[in-house]
This record gives structure tokens, sequence and C-alpha cells, in this order.
């Protein structure tokens, strides 16, 4: 783990000055970041033009869900997203093989090998976001709340993780990459309204199926003192298992590819 | 570390299909296999810091093989051991002693110098601070790096880049090295470099080394011993020289006369080329002594020279003769 943590710092590193090279998207990034959270949150007033809740929830407790919404896109797109398409040039120009003779976990350096650090802004935007939201709401989270949104948070990361590495690691067979990350956006953004919304086998599927729900829905509640203890149990439970179930499938797509490429 | 291969196969799953619409419908539902034997039956070993070229037209199996030696391929049968490890566990021990170095594929960042490379290397290998700078000084010093490692790798040379991905492969100091066409595309000045700079590294480290090329000079400049496969069969392995005479059982006789006699040279040897004042010949190795007394003797002789003749074409009567050679 400790080594793990060694070798993302380095990754961190190289990939500052990679991008350093390139300064001058930083103020496209942050222009483009602040852009996008902006018409978000006029989607979210329209609605609320219309009615005063979506799904149960009024407008403050949709803003904090937004900005969740909008913390986990800018981590996909820091640590991910840049990932995709590497994967798929290793695989196609063989430079995968550098990444198997190493000794480091392959899944592991071909999820986080690519850091593109602007994204962060949306992260802090979205961290943001969630606080103006509160400070609309006036509620004041109590140290429970915060804590069962900490744990929420984290299984939500670790499925988010998951179920994009279960994605990626069809880049083995698939060639397309636009095709890939188009699947990955269409569910996310089901992530971007609360679960709630959704009716009926739409949101059996995305509690269910594709665990939308514990993405953005169930941290938002924590946050919002609406959490129960099974519930966050139960996200911690799905997003390991999904977690298994990304390595099971990243080891048998190595196994194809380290049996039949030449 | 040693090498040790016994009876090594590798079959390839390959899906065959007929151009035309009709069978690209019909691939959709049911696609025909053919098994390729890309490597068969192929046996060796190599001592610890032995230098072995690694031989054979495209598609022989050369590569594949590398890939089985480092853990990439898993071999349909047979035994592999380096170093007393099997490559296709993929132990981290075995990898921190072994490296790859492949001439048409880059392991550095394109878009920033090849120190950063480095150093992420350095992270992955876990190689101690001191180590590192100590390794990357012999290093600098040996492929003259200085002025490179600061500039970005995409505005280096394909030379340059050469070097620096040799270096990338040798910070963690392997016992091992895998080189797969390590000169390619490069221009004769720097093969020239990289082939003393292998040959170097190999004296001073006592590094197992197998290389393939296709450029001969790589091959008769590093090399002691080759082992030739064509077909994913072992043809030959064994001296460089033994395979020489062995395959070409003359030598070329160049000699410089004032003026050479239009007249059958037939007692002599096979003509291969007449100049004004210069005559090569094709001689029987058992014949150059005789031969050569008989110049000699016969003509006003300026200069007498006796060469092997050229690596390539004893390579290419290898490929073709294979049941001459074994």
């Amino acid at each position: 783990m400790q080594r793990h943590w060694r070798i993302f710092r380095e990754f961190f590193r190289t990939c500052l000055v990679e991008e350093l090279e390139y300064r001058s998207e930083f103020i496209g990034n942050l222009l483009s970041s602040v852009f996008g959270i902006g018409i978000a949150i006029l989607t979210i007033q329209i609605f609320f033009y219309q009615t005063d809740q979506l799904g149960g929830w009024v407008y403050e407790d949709v803003i904090i869900l937004l900005g969740i919404f909008n913390f986990l896109q800018g981590l996909i797109d820091f640590a991910l997203r840049p990932n995709m398409s590497r994967l798929l040039q290793h695989i196609r120009r063989g430079t995968l093989d550098y990444v198997l003779t190493k000794p480091v976990d392959s899944m592991f350096y071909v999820s986080f090998r690519h850091l593109v650090f602007w994204r962060l802004i949306d992260v802090v935007l979205g961290g943001g976001l969630i606080v103006y939201g509160l400070m609309q709401k006036q509620y004041i989270p109590s140290l429970s709340d915060f804590l069962m949104f900490v744990v929420s948070m984290f299984s939500s990361i670790v499925l988010i993780y998951a179920l994009w590495m279960l994605l990626m690691t069809t880049a083995f067979w698939v060639i397309r990459m636009d095709d890939l990350s188009f699947v990955f956006n269409s569910f996310f953004e089901t992530t971007r309204f609360p679960i709630t919304m959704y009716q009926g086998w739409l949101r059996i599927v995305l509690t269910y199926v594709l665990p939308a729900a514990f993405i953005t829905s169930t941290p938002a509640a924590a946050l919002l003192g609406q959490w129960n203890g099974v519930t966050t149990l139960v996200s911690l439970v799905v997003a390991g298992v999904f977690l298994w179930l990304s390595r099971r499938f990243w080891r048998f797509a190595l196994r194809s590819y380290t049996s039949a490429s030449s | 570390m040693s090498i040790q291969v016994n009876h090594l196969n590798k079959h390839f799953q390959v899906h065959v299909r007929q151009a035309g619409w009709a069978d690209a419908v019909r691939s959709l539902f049911k696609r025909e296999y053919k098994v390729v034997e890309a490597v068969k039956d192929v046996s060796f070993s190599i001592q610890p810091g032995e230098i072995v070229g690694f031989l054979g037209p495209n598609g022989a199996g050369k590569t594949t093989t590398m890939k089985m030696l480092a853990g990439l391929l898993h071999p349909t049968s047979g035994e592999i051991k380096v170093g007393g490890y099997v490559p296709f566990e993929q132990k981290a021990d075995f990898k921190k002693m072994m490296s790859l170095v492949m001439g048409q594929k880059s392991q550095l960042i394109w878009d920033i110098p090849p120190m950063e490379t480095f150093l992420v290397n350095k992270a992955i290998y876990e190689i101690d601070d001191s180590v590192f700078r100590h390794t990357l000084d012999e290093l600098t010093e040996l492929l003259e790096l200085e002025p490179l490692l600061t500039r970005p790798t995409r505005n280096l040379s394909l030379g340059q880049r050469m070097k620096c991905e040799l270096a990338a492969a040798l910070l963690h100091r392997p016992k091992v090295l895998f080189l797969d066409e390590p000169t390619i595309g490069l221009d004769v000045h720097t093969q020239e470099k990289v082939r003393q700079f292998i040959a170097k590294y190999n004296r001073e480290h006592k590094t197992t080394i197998l290389l393939t090329s296709h450029y001969m000079g790589d091959v008769a400049a590093l090399c002691d011993r080759v082992i030739i496969i064509n077909h994913g069969k072992l043809l030959y392995d064994g001296g460089l020289q033994v395979l020489a005479e062995k395959l070409t059982p003359y030598k070329l006789l160049e000699v410089r006369i004032p003026t050479v006699p239009q007249m059958s040279w037939d007692e002599y040897g096979e003509v291969v080329e007449i100049d004004e004042g210069k005559i090569i010949l094709r001689v029987q190795r058992d014949r150059i002594p005789e031969v050569s007394a008989k110049f000699l003797q016969n003509f006003e002789v300026h200069d007498l020279n006796i060469q092997d003749p050229p690596m390539e074409e004893v390579i290419t009567l290898a490929f073709q003769e294979e049941s001459h050679v074994s």
C-alpha cells in the first residue's frame, strides 16, 4: 500500500511536469469547468421554476447532490479518463508489454499512470457547491452525518473505479475508445439527479444492477442527516463486490492477451 | 542468470477469413480457426554473462520466444527457467532481475525529458537514491546522455531515444537483458555506438544478453554464439565462426596485380569480380595456401587478401539449407 502510494506520487509528479509543458491549458480548463457548473446550476433552477421538488429533494438538496456529482466527475477526469486512451494505445502498439514486465500491479499502473491534474478544478468547485448548498439550506451536518458521508463517498469512489475498470478492460476486444467513454458517460450522467426521480424499471436497474444510487444519492443523503447505517453498509459491500469483479475481469483479459498476442 | 529452455512449444489460434462479403457475414456467426505453430520444440541453454544472437527471418518465432522468456506469453508446452524463475509466473522478484528493450516500441514518456521516465522507473523498481545516482552516472557516461536528459523526448532523434531506452531499461541493474532489434532504423554510426555500449556493459556487469537483430553487423560484432530459428524450429546453435566454415567452405581471395590477363582462372578458383588491377576469387578453404602460393609464383603480386565471406551470405545460406546446418 505504502509502496503504491509512493509510485502514485511519482506518477503525479511526472504528470505535473508533463502538463506544465502546456500551461495555457490551465485557463481553458478553468473556464470550461466554471461554465460547465454554471450551466448545471441553471438547468436545476429551470426545473425548480416548474416544481418545488425533484423526486422528494428540494432545491438545496439537489445543489448538494450536484456538488457531489461534480466532485466525482472531477476525480474521474483527473485519474481515470486520461488512462483509457493510453490503455488502448498500449494494446494496439504493443507497449503494454513494458507495463507487464514492470514489478508493479498492472491494473494499478494502467489506471493511474496518467493524471490530468487541471481537472482537480472540478473537484474543488464541486466541494464549493456542496458547502454552498449546505449554507443555502442553513444545515450544519453533525459529526456522525459527516462520518457517514465520508464512508459513503469512499464506497462511491471505489464503485466508480470498479465500474470504470470493467468498462476499460473491454478495450482488449473493443477498439474504439469514443464508444467506451460514451457508455460510461451515459450511465454516469444519471447520477446527476436524485435516484428517487427515476421511475419503474429504470430505477430498479439503477439501484440493483448498475448501482448508480450509491454514487451520489447516498452520500448526499448522509450529509443531510438522512443516512441509515444499513444502506451505508450495503454501499460498502456493493463497492467491494464490484471491485473484486473488475479485478477478476482484468486478470481474465490479461490471460487472453498474453496467450494470443505476438 | 542462466536461461534454460526445454522442448518449448507455442501454438496460436488464428482466426481465418477469406476476403469478400459472404465470408465476412459468415464469420460473424461461425469462425474458423487455424492453429499456427509459432515455436516448435525449441531447446537451448544460456550461461550467466553470455551474449547470444538470436537469428531468423521475419516470422520465424524469435519475438515469440523472447516474449515467453520475458514472461509475457504463456508457453503451450515445454519448460523455461530464467535464473531459476518460471517467467510466466511473473513474480516481482523475477521482473526486477530482467529487462526488455524493443527497438520498435518505446517506454519513454513522449512530452517530457527522459529523466522523468527514469524517475518513474526508480519508484517502480524501488531503487535507492544512492544506487540510482551511481547507476545513472555510469549510464550517462557510457551512453553520452548528458545533453539529452533534460530535453523533451519528442525532440530527440531516433538514435538518442534508443540510448535513453537502454538507460531506462538498465537502471535497476537487470541480470538478464532481452534486446529485440535494438538498432533498428539507426544510422551506421549510432548502430556502432549502441553495439559498443552493449559489449562494454556485458563485459563489465556480466549481464546475460539475448539479442535479436536483422543487422548481421550487430550479431557479428557482439555474439560469439548464435541461435538460428526458422519456421519455429531450431536450426543451429553454436559458434558463429563454426557456422561460417560449415556453410561456406570457401574464402574470398583478393589479389592485386598490375594487369589482369584474359585467361581461364578455373585452376585457381571461381571468379567473383575482375577489375582493373584486381581480381577476387572464391577458393575452397583447404586450397587457400596452394592458390596463394601459385599467385605469388606466377604474378607480380602487390597485395593479397584472404577474407571470410560476408556474414549476410552465411546466414542467408543457413536459412535456405535447413538440412545442411544441423
